[in-house]
């Protein structure tokens, strides 16, 4: 325990130092949110949440890839590959609610009619998911450019696509649209339920899928053969 | 001059097993002795071999473990990038008290082998036999940029359940060593390609490991700290560590037990098997 603590606190030490990036990074929020202001609350909630798991997937991202070295070496300290994701999967995850805070008053202030609930839901959704998602991505992808570009991508399509389409439900943010459309329109239970299922799914997906290939990539290889000191 | 005669008289002091601290003192006192009364140190001491030989027989050696039981044993290590072969049926024993040397050209596959050994890549053949806890520090990079170098400690330690207050210690005392006071406010990205390199070392020393693998570790460092190094590892091996460097640098090949050169042999460019020199 005291392992995935040590290793989520410094994933958290690290990403608060780099004040610079993540300022930038809330920057993408904050105008998703106030470019729609004036157009339609609803596609305006929506981009905000989309922006807020566009900013905890690139920390995630950056925060992965900063520790590709790094990880080897703890492995030889004593540490198993789920102490060093998961550890830095709650680091991430607490980085995530940080940011959400100020992003989940904006609308209050702002004045929306909303139900706020949802909008936490909403938030929650799209944090968890993209914790993983940016580690996966930074696990499979090397550098920060290339990561950094998929996940523009995987955005874009999930800002552009028909949320009615069966397409749709493979994005990973699809869930937290899906809940903002209940906040904001104030639409019946089907949407929160489809949203809340579909995002602790999506999420459970990609956590398993940070575990297998993390563990392929920092399992004992074949050719080595510990012995105790005799 | 003196320079020269003094780093072939410790060389000599520490292939004679002269315990670190007590050749340390020697060298120190021959020095000061020789700026003092400006002579000649072959004529002053005579030739470094035949000094170091007089000092021996005077303050004894240092009990040394060896030979020590098996740490290390890499057999048949073969390693292929595309068609090219960089190893080919390398191999490595070390001892527990033994330093090897890792030498050769540059892409000889010196990194490669000691990352084969370290278990971080496959080969395509042969299989490496560890005994005891193992410890690896690069060449570069193995830092995380944005914490402090106590940060580093405490995270090591974490790994084997060593609480934050001693972590801190041990690693700053480590550091110590090295001649780094580790103690400061900044942030690893913060500090000197040299310094940074004591903070990796320090790191891969900490979790004390019976086999020791080190891939030129002392990128960016000043002479003293370079001495210092070099005195650190002999301390290490004495205290039963089995310790390979990957080095480029010959010069300090009389400081170590065993010899794996890489070279390629053959102007064709097919690689000879691993060992081709070692003292016992």
């Amino acid at each position: 325990m005291n392992r995935l603590v040590t290793v989520a606190e410094m994933t958290l030490r690290e990403l608060l130092r780099r004040r610079g990036v993540l300022l930038l990074l809330l920057l993408m929020p904050l105008t998703f949110y106030l470019i729609r202001r004036d157009a339609y609350l609803g596609q305006s909630v929506r981009s905000l949440l989309l922006g807020v798991g566009w900013a905890v997937s690139t920390a995630a991202l950056f925060a992965t890839t900063a520790a590709r070295e790094l990880e080897p070496r703890l492995r030889f300290a004593g540490y198993r590959p789920h102490h060093l994701y998961l550890g830095r999967m709650l680091g991430l995850w607490a980085v995530g609610l940080v940011i959400s805070v100020p992003f989940f008053l904006l609308p209050l202030v702002d004045g929306a009619d909303l139900r706020y609930g949802g909008l936490a839901a909403a938030m929650l959704c799209s944090v968890g998911v993209a914790a993983p998602f940016g580690m996966l991505i930074g696990t499979l992808l090397p550098r920060e450019l290339e990561g950094t570009l998929l996940l523009l991508t995987v955005v874009t399509v999930q800002m552009l696509i028909d949320p009615a389409g069966s397409g749709a439900k493979l994005t990973p943010f699809w869930s937290s649209r899906e809940i903002a459309t209940w906040s904001v329109d104030h639409t019946d239970e089907g949407y929160l339920t489809r949203g809340v299922l579909h995002g602790f799914a999506v999420t459970a997906l990609l956590v398993l899928s940070v575990a297998a290939v993390a563990s392929v990539r920092l399992r004992r290889r074949r050719h080595l053969r510990h012995l105790p000191v005799g | 001059m003196n320079d020269d005669w003094l780093r072939t008289f410790a060389a000599e002091l520490h292939h004679r097993r002269v315990a670190v601290d007590a050749a340390r003192h020697v060298v120190a006192e021959a020095a000061t002795h020789l700026r003092d009364s400006g002579g000649d140190p072959w004529v002053v001491f005579g030739p470094p071999q035949q000094y170091a030989g007089a000092i021996v027989e005077s303050i004894g050696t240092a009990p040394g473990p060896r030979p020590g039981p098996v740490r290390l044993h890499a057999r048949g290590i073969t390693k292929r990038y595309g068609r090219k072969t960089v190893l080919r049926d390398a191999t490595l024993t070390v001892r527990a008290g033994q330093i090897a040397a890792v030498v050769g050209a540059n892409g000889c596959g010196k990194s490669t082998f000691l990352r084969i050994c370290a278990g971080l890549i496959s080969p395509d053949a042969g299989e490496v036999t560890v005994s005891g806890r193992l410890g690896y520090c690069p060449q570069s990079g193995g830092t995380a940029d944005f914490l402090l170098a106590d940060e580093h400690f405490v995270l090591v330690g974490a790994g084997q359940g060593v609480a934050r207050g001693p972590a801190r210690r041990a690693g700053r005392a480590a550091a110590r060593q090295l001649g780094w006071e580790a103690g400061g406010n900044v942030q690893a990205r913060h500090l000197s390609g040299g310094t940074r390199q004591k903070l990796n070392l320090t790191m891969s020393t900490l979790s004390e490991p019976d086999v020791l693998l080190l891939d030129e570790p002392y990128q960016g460092f000043d002479q003293g700290t370079y001495v210092n190094f070099w005195d650190q590892l002999s301390r290490l091996r004495d205290e039963g560590a089995a310790i390979v460097v990957v080095t480029h640098l010959l010069n300090q090949l009389d400081r170590v037990d065993t010899v794996l050169d890489l070279t390629p042999a053959q102007p064709s460019g097919r690689i000879a098997p691993g060992v081709r020199g070692g003292r016992p």
